[in-house]
Parts: structure tokens; sequence; C-alpha cells
């Protein structure tokens, strides 16, 4: 976008010498910014330089080039507010089961909530899975069953043991707010592939937004153009219909003259590529009205679709959930860039239980959650595949931080662990029936590939085809990242 | 040379021999010569530029564009129809006495301040809500959000400003430190119980009032400089810390502002109390009264000396954070506090938890360390509390609350905090030695219903008392103190890894060192502070201020990073013209102007031919920085709205207070939901829309509106299709559209006139012949509405010309 404060200093150099700007309907690509950049940086700025996307103000979603051949061209996110407990889902740990009941002289004095209890093993029992045999509990038997093709984080630790750092962490890079989120990062580097669905859907949780609400798919300091864009398969985004009260006549007689005296005003500024952009905005907008409330139609989908995700059946809010993860098929089909799904929302909302958070009763509320997440989006997974989806599409599987191998005071939940948790990944560039880095033999910290979420991330952007050192934005005295100054690419995990 | 000048001259030497050549913007601001004698001075440093690249400079641009454009520019708000008028006519007669008067008028207007306080609150990213995960209401933080437009409004000079800003507490104006947390916080609650957090989650908020203060005032990215040595500047880690030592008493949360007795508020306040005191009067003699505050009750009685006072609750349960005994004159304080002699006793075995006792009542301290006691079930015996003083005192009310700390800074939740404590019998111990009732609430309830003459005050009291809460000086989230202590260099940023302690100070390079130590008490570091920044040797303040100053008028700064003149942000387009407005700003040579005054400063930018220039493009494509045209932009989120409600006549343009609320009552961790952003009660300027982090409004933040989150320095535009979608179809728009078609038909009958009409009210011009066309047959077939409705999603409605 034309605002020239945000280019490096380099860049800034340049493009005055190029008479930049507004008059000469300009894009950057124009100038071929991109190779010059890579010139050494008269600031002294170390390290590798930034790669700048071209982007045409005309179309600031056009789709890019990433900065390297990947075979991910889109990415599907599924997030789980609330931490969900790596001990009793993905990583298996019989030593608990010797200590069940007893204290253990790893146990911290205070975690988050207070003083802990004793330890506990799994509440749900482990099996092997497919042909890798990979040791998945009980509480999610329907993605247990797809082991073979998921690529499992078990090293993860994080930066914060609160929710909405924690959130803000992943999904930004940064435990505070105000940072762009993954996907604004990935749609203004790469734009999208279809121009009339935005590049970046965030799917909320029936329930509502997850804790850190807008922060995980905002556009932070980067233009609003790149935030993620909010509805479900029920709610579409914000004054998308026409308003009741007017007829379709109404709208088109309100378009047709708005064409005129844009066209009239734009006369007296030919060229201006601001003006061009908003008028070009609006027919993007006029064609949104189609082709959103289409790709929202999943009722229009097949009964045995519905039946595999289970839209008819299950609790009300397993069935809401279904219906967004069809809705995120239909996107990713569409050739949306980056779709995130939420599975839980923020602590008011629903029917007590809103999100993976169990600091009491953890075997209740882990089940309720479950019984949500499970069946839908093993379903999303296989149909993706099923598609051919995910020889170019990336699914990541993540939540926050995980849970502590012992109880809290109360005896019946389980605190924070940003110490060791699991996240996977699936499709696209990565190994299926991979399992990376290990906890210790309780789950408590993590002793082998270590991975952080700088590393995560870093991974998904390399997936991405992207550089996470060069995909920069000069922010306020500084060339802002997704991975802050941290962050290694886990070649490991490369297929 | 002044002895701190000759500092500096020194430092800067040895600064240049550290790093090689000093940076441009931390050299001494030297006065450079006009180029020219003649005309603007502003002008004659660009005419120079643009003579050498040889970019012909645009003509002037229409009196019709020049009255939307200073319009917009100076107050935000797009003329009037009749505005445009007027100065059509004068300018006709007499182009240069027109447009003085254009200009004077604005920024005499009172929409001036509130135009200038949006930039400034946006620089310092403030807001009403904390952030984070519940996102809390700051309860009266408007009260900064007001002082700035007062003091945009009444030009107070910008080196006054920045110093109330950092020390108001010290100067009348203390409201004024709300800007020191300007900054999103995470509340205790959600940091959690681990005491490495709890450390981490101060060191971070710490970090935010550095990033305020250092973006803000100094366009220095200090934040760099918390981990490490700053990559680019000469800004160390100690610097950094020298730094936060010199804020290391300000917590985020609220306090009663200290005001001057010429503060209005505090004169309200004063007015409101004495109102009271006269309605009490009314009451003595009737028997005693209770008052409710909101956050605290008090019960009043008849002034006497005492050797003791009792409080027999009447309720098994009770929770008190504070308990407070006052006389007639409220300067003797209160005589409950531990601190002065006063013994507290009450029935240990009640008390919950065995932590909150009853000591909690009376050592000073309001909030969640409060006296919780319980009687066992079927007891007769109900939690008391017995306070005896050391000397006989007059008392003549006592006030109590549960937790008066959550209700000063909560606002807008679901539940709101109680009082935990209901009936009392309130006994005293004459100096006779004889204990007698004073105040049962039992009969205080009883005489209310029987003796009539008491409705009337007691009614009167409780009105007033809403006043006072809304008027007077409140607590107000404007930061509070705590005791600085020592400040440790934290090793990697981490509070776990401390290192060497470092004094109070500002950044070496800067000559910041400011003769302080960890002894100097908080206000004092602030204080001083203050002056080091705010003294002509300091070579960034004025240039950082001109240069937003400037940025606002055309659109980009002579400096493009206006919060970084550090090494990785921009150079100057016109350095010289740089030093030279940074000069006149804190030592002007021309005639009239006075120091620090931004008015003074946007007269000379505005005056200059260059902001007079036609905004048409040109072939020749020259650079914008050189300002061979005004350079045309889009308009900012409030603009759109505030333009909206004016055209459509409904604009309400009282001047400050309480900001208007779009959004749901929530829960405490919830999200807010936007209820209402539409209604008449939002019909106000957008300015005083409540400022929520990382709230979508669900029409205006797709406009680049700021989350609130990082410092910005400058909105980014953008365009988006849900830009198009929110302004066609949004509530507020629809409603707004038949809102100015209703309006341009009565005030211009049907048909053309009224057409003609809503193009004034929306463009301030008249419609072409082609565009009347166009806009009578949409409104003959569907409506005049849809004509407005196109008219506010022009791009002519949406850019500065």
């Amino acid at each position: 976008m034309s605002n020239a404060e945000h280019i490096s200093p380099l860049g800034r150099g340049l493009l005055n010498r190029r008479s930049f700007m507004k008059t000469s309907g300009f894009a950057l690509g124009g100038l071929g910014l991109a190779g010059l950049l890579a010139e050494e940086d008269p600031t002294g700025f170390s390290g590798k330089q930034p790669i700048r996307p071209e982007i045409d103000p005309h179309n600031p979603y056009a789709p890019r080039p990433g900065h390297f051949a990947m075979p991910a061209k889109q990415v599907l996110v599924i997030y789980c507010p609330g931490a969900v407990s790596h001990v009793d889902t993905f990583d298996y740990k019989p030593a608990l089961e010797k200590q069940h009941g007893q204290k253990a002289d790893y146990i911290p004095k205070v975690t988050f909530e207070g003083p802990p209890g004793n330890v506990a093993k799994a509440f749900w029992d482990f099996k092997p899975r497919g042909q890798t045999g990979k040791m998945v509990s009980d509480l999610l038997p329907n993605l247990a069953a797809l082991t073979d093709e998921f690529c499992f984080f078990h090293a993860l630790h994080s930066e914060t043991a609160a929710h909405p750092q924690g959130e803000n962490f992943f999904n930004t890079g940064f435990t505070m707010e105000g940072f762009p989120s993954f996907g604004a990062w990935v749609t203004y580097a790469l734009g999208t592939e279809n121009a009339e669905l935005p590049g970046f859907v965030a799917i909320n949780d029936p329930r509502g937004l997850a804790r850190s609400g807008n922060n995980n798919f905002g556009s932070g300091f980067l233009p609003a153009s790149f935030q993620g864009t909010n509805f479900t398969a029920i709610n579409p985004p914000d004054n998308l219909k026409r308003p009741e009260k007017f007829a379709a006549a109404d709208d088109a007689a309100t378009v047709d003259l708005l064409k005129s005296l844009n066209n009239r005003h734009l006369e007296k500024f030919p060229g201006d590529a601001d003006l061009a952009a908003r008028i070009a905005s609006y027919e993007l907008a006029g064609k949104m009205q189609t082709s959103v409330p289409e790709v929202m139609e999943v009722t229009n989908e097949p009964q045995f679709i519905q039946k595999e995700y289970g839209t008819e059946s299950g609790s009300d809010l397993r069935k809401e959930y279904a219906k967004n993860c069809i809705l995120a098929r239909r996107l990713i089909e569409k050739g949306v860039r980056v779709v995130q799904l939420f599975n839980g929302s923020d602590p008011s909302g629903g029917n007590g239980i809103t999100n993976w958070d169990s600091h009491a009763n953890i075997k209740d509320s882990h089940a309720m959650q479950a019984e949500i997440m499970d069946q839908p989006t093993a379903a999303l997974i296989r149909d993706l595949k099923r598609r051919g989806l995910l020889d170019h599409t990336l699914i990541v599987w993540a939540t926050e931080f995980g849970r502590m191998p012992f109880l809290q005071g109360n005896g019946t939940g389980r605190d924070h662990n940003p110490g060791a948790f699991t996240c996977f990944m699936a499709g696209a560039g990565v190994k299926g029936g991979m399992s990376y880095g290990a906890s210790d033999e309780f789950g408590f910290k993590t002793v082998d590939n270590r991975t952080s979420v700088y590393d995560f991330n870093a991974t998904i952007l390399h997936l991405m085809g992207l550089d996470h050192e060069r995909l920069s934005f000069y922010h306020n005295g500084l060339e802002r990242r997704l991975t802050n100054v941290h962050g290694h690419v886990v070649k490991e995990v490369l297929a | 040379m002044s002895r701190s000048f000759q500092i500096i001259a020194v430092l800067l030497c040895v600064a240049a021999w550290a790093v090689g050549e000093t940076h441009w913007s931390f050299q001494p601001i030297k006065r450079p010569d006009v180029p020219s004698v003649k005309g603007n001075p502003i002008d004659a440093f660009l005419n120079v530029r643009l003579a050498r690249t040889g970019v012909p400079a645009n003509g002037p641009a229409s009196a019709q564009d020049l009255v939307r454009r200073v319009s917009i520019v100076l107050t935000g708000l797009p003329p009037t129809p009749e505005e445009v008028r007027v100065f059509e006519t004068r300018y006709a007669k007499d182009p240069e006495q027109a447009y003085i008067r254009l200009v004077e008028e604005q920024l005499g207007s009172k929409h001036f301040g509130e135009r200038w306080a949006q930039h400034w609150l946006d620089v310092i990213r403030w807001a009403e809500t904390n952030g984070s995960e519940a996102n809390l209401y700051r309860k009266m933080a408007w009260v900064y959000r007001d002082y700035v437009v007062r003091a945009f409004n009444e030009d107070l000079s910008y080196d006054q400003f920045v110093r109330e800003q950092l020390a108001g507490d010290t100067l009348g104006r203390g409201e004024a430190t709300g800007f020191l947390v300007s900054g999103p916080h995470v509340p205790p609650a959600t940091v959690g119980q681990i005491p490495e957090a709890i450390r981490q989650a101060r060191a971070d908020r710490m970090d935010e009032v550095i990033q305020t203060v250092g973006s803000s005032l100094l366009g220095l990215t200090m934040n760099c400089a918390r981990c490490h040595d700053h990559k680019f500047d000469p800004v160390s880690i100690d610097d950094y810390y020298s730094m936060a030592a010199v804020f290391q008493g300000i917590e985020f949360g609220s306090r009663s502002p200290e005001f001057g007795p010429d503060h209005p508020r505090r004169q309200r306040g004063e007015a409101l109390l004495k109102a009271i005191e006269n309605e009490r009067k009314k009451l003595h003699g009737t028997g005693p009264w209770q008052e409710d505050w909101g956050g605290y009750r008090e019960v009043h009685f008849g002034a006497a000396k005492f050797k003791a006072i009792r409080i027999n609750f009447k309720t098994p349960y009770v929770g008190v954070d504070e308990l407070e005994l006052f006389g007639p004159d409220l300067k003797q304080g209160n005589v409950a506090l531990a601190s002065r002699g006063t013994k507290v006793s009450g029935p240990d075995h009640m008390a919950q938890r065995g932590r909150t006792t009853v000591s909690r009542i009376n050592d000073g301290e309001y909030g969640t360390m409060a006296w919780r006691a319980r009687a066992p079930n079927g007891s007769q015996e109900k939690p008391w509390a017995l306070l005896e003083f050391a000397e006989p005192q007059t008392v003549s009310f006592v006030r109590l609350s549960t937790n008066r700390e959550y209700y000063y800074e909560v606002d807008y939740l679901e539940r709101m905090p109680g009082l935990s404590f209901s009936h009392m019998k309130i006994e005293g111990e004459g100096v006779d030695g004889k204990w007698r009732t004073l105040a049962d609430t039992h009969f205080i309830e009883k005489i209310n219903k029987e003796r009539a003459v008491r409705a009337a005050p007691l009614k009167a009291i409780q009105t007033h008392i809403s006043e006072y809460e809304e008027q007077a000086p409140r607590p107000s989230f404007v930061g509070r103190f705590v005791d600085p202590g020592v400040t440790r260099v934290m090793h990697r940023g981490s509070p776990e890894t401390l290192r060497a302690e470092v004094m109070p100070a500002a950044p070496e390079l800067l000559a910041g060192d400011l003769k302080l130590n960890s002894k100097t008490p908080d206000a004092a570091r602030r204080a001083r502070f203050a002056e080091w920044v705010t003294a002509r040797e300091n070579p960034l303040l004025a240039r950082v201020m001109v240069n937003r100053i400037w940025q606002h008028v055309f659109g980009q700064g002579i400096v493009l990073t206006a919060s970084d003149f550090g090494k990785a942000g921009a150079k100057p387009s016109h350095p010289e013209l740089l030093d030279w407005l940074a000069s006149e700003f804190m030592m002007p040579i021309r005639s009239n102007a006075t120091s620090w005054s931004v008015k003074d400063t946007l007269r000379l930018l505005l005056y200059s031919d260059a902001f007079k220039r036609s905004s048409r493009p040109a072939k020749h494509g020259g650079d914008e920085a050189l300002l061979w045209r005004f350079p045309p932009r889009r308009v900012e989120a409030e603009v759109i709205r505030d333009g909206i409600l004016r055209a459509s006549g409904k604009l309400d343009t009282t001047l400050g207070g309480r900001s208007y609320r779009i959004h749901n009552v929530k829960k405490t961790y919830a999200q807010w939901k936007v209820v209402d952003n539409h209604g008449p009660h939002t019909w106000r300027r957008m300015l005083y829309q409540e400022r929520m982090r990382r709230v979508d409004d669900q029409i205006f933040t797709a406009f680049d509106f700021p989350d609130c989150g990082q410092v910005r320095a400058k909105r980014p535009v953008s365009t988006t299709p849900l830009q198009a979608l929110n302004l066609m179809n949004s509530p507020f728009v629809v409603q707004q559209a038949a809102l100015i078609a209703e309006r341009a038909e009565s005030e211009a009958g049907q048909g053309a006139g009224a057409v003609k009409r809503c193009f004034e009210l929306l463009l301030g011009r008249a419609p072409q012949a082609a565009e009347l066309k166009a806009s009578l047959a949409v409104s003959h077939k569907r409506g005049l509405k849809f004509v407005a409705r196109a008219l506010i999603n022009s791009n002519e409605f949406a850019f500065i010309p």
C-alpha cells in the first residue's frame, strides 16, 4: 500500500528518488523493488534483508509469489483456546500411572492458579493407533484414527501461563497486544487465490470470540486490508447483506449513481491509485455479497457429508461447530489463503463449558469439549484429503499451552503448563506419522528437540514458502516479524 | 551558553567519537537562515527544493476546496453549506482577508481541540479499557481526554502540556498523568499467582510507560533497549532502566486527581459539597441518617467527643475493607486509622480464613485486603468492631466500604460489586465513660418514614451525590502512585536476572543525568525529568512535535517515521525547514507568535502557499514530499462519521464528558459486544465513542481505526471491501441517509432543490448538470435517501481535496 513510512529506510530512499506515490498509479512491483532491497542497507540492519511483497494498490489481494517454492499454498489453522491437556490426549506418559495420587519432587509450590495437588494419570486410556502405533487416548477417537497423517510436536513450550497472552503469543508471536496475526502476515505476503472472497477468514466458535478476541486475527500495524474477516456458517460478516428495507433495485441505483459520481471525480485526478483502489473495493464488495452467502450454504452439502461431519447429531454446539468445519473446507476449496477455525470461546459463552480450560472437573470439561471438536475436525481433515486439497493445504492444530501432570489443590482439574505441550500439523509439505521432540517422562517440561512457538511459526511460514526472517514490516523503529528476533525452521518435519 | 548546553555539547562530541558521526536528530537544533526574506518562510524553504528539482508548483486551490481542506484539517469537520457560502462570498471580494478569517475562525472553534486531541490520543494509543482478556473499562479515564481537548483548545504551551502529563500531580493538573498509563495492561487477576509472572507483568507495564514517553515526546524507540543495548541508536540497556527508574512510582490504576483551585472540576466539586452540607444542616436535630456514596456508605449522627466507637453489625456476614471516622471538621481527617494510635478489636473467631482479621479496617488500605467475618450458625453474637482512640476524638459520621478500590476501577459489568454489610448499630463511649447508641439503621429507616421533614433534604443529598460522582474530582484511571524503590538493570529484560542499580535519568546521549538517586521521591523524579525533557537544549522534543503537526496538516511528516527519529527512522525530506520550524516553535522571532504554541505553528503552515495549492495531479509526477501540490488523502474514520452526522443536522456538539457507549454491559471475562452503534445517543463526535481496545465497532474500525495495542505514529490508510459494505449497509449509514434526505426535503422541497441540498450538505457544493440529472433520476425512481447514500460513499466525501 502507499504507506511510505512502513518501507525500510533503504526502500524509502529509493522511492524518493523514483518519485513514489499516488499520482502515477504506481505499484511497488513496477520498480522491481524486491530485488533492489536486497542491496546493502545503509542503516546497518544486520542479518537478512526483508523481502517486500509487491502489492498492487488497485488490488491488494492479488496472489503474490512466496520467497521460495513450497507445496503449501493455503493453510487451515484449527485453534483450541483454553489449553488442551497434552498428557490426556497425544503425549502418552506411563510414568504418571506409577505416581498417580502421590506427591512428586518436581511439583512447584505454586502454579498459575495457586498451590497444586498430587500427580494424576491420564483420565482416558491410551491405545496404539494406525500403522505407526502412535499412542493416543480415547478422548479423541476420530482424530486418533488419523494419526498416520499427523506430525506431532511434543516439545513445544510457551512464554506465558495466561490464556490471553498465550493466545496472543501463538497467533501473533507476541504476548502483548497490537501485533499482526499469523493470518494477516500470510495474506500480506501472499495475497489470495480467490478474488471474490476475503483472503483470510476467521471462523469463530459458535459461543463467541476467544479470550484475545480480534487480536487473534487482527492486522495490528499492517494495513486493515489484511485482517481476518469474521464469519461462521450461520453468521455472515457485518453489513454484508443489503439492508432489509431496501429492494435490489435500490441497491443497483445507489451503486450506479456512486459509480458515475466516482468516475467524474476521478477525471479530476487521472491515474490516482488511492481513488481507483477505492472504486475497485466497491466492486469487490458487490461480488462478496454473492460469493460469501454461496460459500456459507453448508446445508446444501449431501447427506453423507452432513453425517460424516456430524451436523445433525450430538450436542447443539457440536452441530454448529460441524457446520463451521464444512464451511472451512468450502473456503479452502475456493482458494481462500488462510482459514482459522476456533474451537472455544472466552469464558462467558455457551453452556458453562466454553473452551478447553479445565481447572476443575477436567474429566467432564475435556469430555464435553472433545465431543464438540473430535468428529467434525476429523471429518474435515479426511474430506480435505479425499478431495486432494491436502496436496497444497497445510493443516495446523494448535492450543496455547499444555496442562500439568498433577492436579490442582481442588483435586479435580489440571492447571496451565507452559513448560510442555503438543500441537500437530498435517498436509502439504509436512511428514505424516511423525512425532518430533519429547517432553520429560511426566509431560512437565520439554527435554528433547525443544520447540518454541517461534520455531513452530517459523516452520509454518517456511511450509508456505516464506522466510520468517525476511517477512517483515517496518513499524516504529523496527523491522517487525511474526517471530520477533527468534525462531528456527524445524527441518526434520519437512516432507 | 547554558551549563546544560555545554554538557550536551561535550557529550555529543564524545558520542560522535564513539559512534562515528552523531545522528542528525541528536545534534543540537541550530536555527538555519531562511532562504528568502520575502513571503512565508515555509514557502522559502520548499521553493529552494522545487527550483532545484525543476518541478513546477501547482496554482492555488479553489475556494470550495480550501474551505473544506482548512475545516477538516483544523476541526475534523467538513464545513456546513452556510460556511462554504460565506467563505466563497468573502473570498470573491478579498481572498487574503477571507482566508485569514477562515483559518482564525477554525482555530478558535471549540472543535479544534477535539480534532487535535484525536491525533494525540492516537500517538499514545490511549483507550478506555485495559486490553487483555477481561479488557475492563477504565473508569473515568475520559477526564484525561477532556484535559487534552482543553489543552489544545486553550493552546496550552506545548512544554507545559508535556510537564503536566509527566507530573500534573505537582502542578494542579492531576488528570494529565493519564498520559503515563495510556498503554494496555494485564490486570492482576489474569496474571496468575506465579511470582515470576507477577514480576514480569510489572516489568511489562513499565515498558508500556517507557514506550509512551519515549515515542511520543522523544521520537525514540526506547523499548528496543529493554533486553540489550539498542541495535541502531545509542541507547543502552542502562539508559532504558534509568528511564524506568524515573517512572517506577507509577502504577496502572485510579486515584483522585490533584486539581488546582482554578480547575473547573474542583470548583464544581466544592460547590456540590457545599450544597450537600446545606442539606445536611436541614437534617440536624431530626435524628441520624445514612448516605449512599456508591463505593461506600456514611452514617451521620450528632457530633460529640468520644473515647471509643463500636459498630455492631446485625447480619452474620460482613466484608469491610476500611472503616473511617470523621468529625464535622474534615481537616482532622480519619481518626480511626491505626497510624493515629487507634486500637481496633473484634471477634477473632469469626474472621474468615485467618488472614482477614479486623485490623484490615483501619490500616488505611482499600481493596481486596478486607476484614471478612462470619458468625457461626445460630450465634446470637454477630460481627462487631471496637475502635478505641488514644485521645478522645470528635466524631460525627462513619464511612465504610467493602472494596472501594474495585468500585472505583470497575464499571459496566453485569455483576457490580455491592456492599457486604447492611444493618448496623453504632455506639459511642463518651468522655464520661458512658456508652450510648448513636445510630441504628433500622431506626433510621423508621424515622425516614415518620418524619416528613427529612424527605426533601435526603433526596437532595442523593441527587447531589450522583452529580458529584460525575462532575467532581473522583478516582479516575489516570495512574496511581507506589513506592518507586530501587531500580536495577534486568539482564536480557528478565526481572529474574537483576544487575546493577541505576539512578533515575534520561538517556546519557542526551545529557540525561538528572542528579537523582534511588531515594528521590516519585513526584520529584518525574518533575525533574519533565524539566529536562522540555529544556530548549533537548534536540528532540520540538523537532518531534513540529513534525507531528506537519504530518497532520500535509498528510506525511518531514520525517516520515513520526515516532522514530533514530537511525532506523526516515531522514527528513527538508532538514533545514524542520530545524527552522523547531526553533520557531521554541523561541519564535516572528512577530505576534508565542513559544511552544501549536496554534501559532499551524498558522505558519496554513498561511503558506504550499498549503493553499491545488491538489490536482500533474504529468511530471514530482515527488509528493516536495509539496508541489497539496497531497489529497482519505480522511479518518472520525471525519467520515462526524461529517455524516453534521450533514443530517443530528450532530450533538457538546464538548467533553462521559463517552457514549455502543457496547453491552458484560460479564468480567467476556468480550464486549456492540449492541447499538447508531442510535441517537451515539450522535456525538466520534472522539467521544468509548475508545475500546480491540473492539470492532462494526463500521469504522475497518477504516484503520487503531486497536490501541501498539503506539501508532500514523494511521495506515487501507482500502478494503469491508469498508464499502459498512458504508453501504450499516444501520448507521442507512438511517443517516434517510435523515439527510428528510432534512434536504424539509429545507428545499421536493425534486431538484432537495438533490442540490444533499450535494451541499455532504460535498459542500452544488451538483453539476450531469450529476443532477443522474441523481434526480435515482431520487424519482427510488427515493432521495439513495442519493444521500451514494454521496456518503463517494470518493469526494472521503478525501480531503
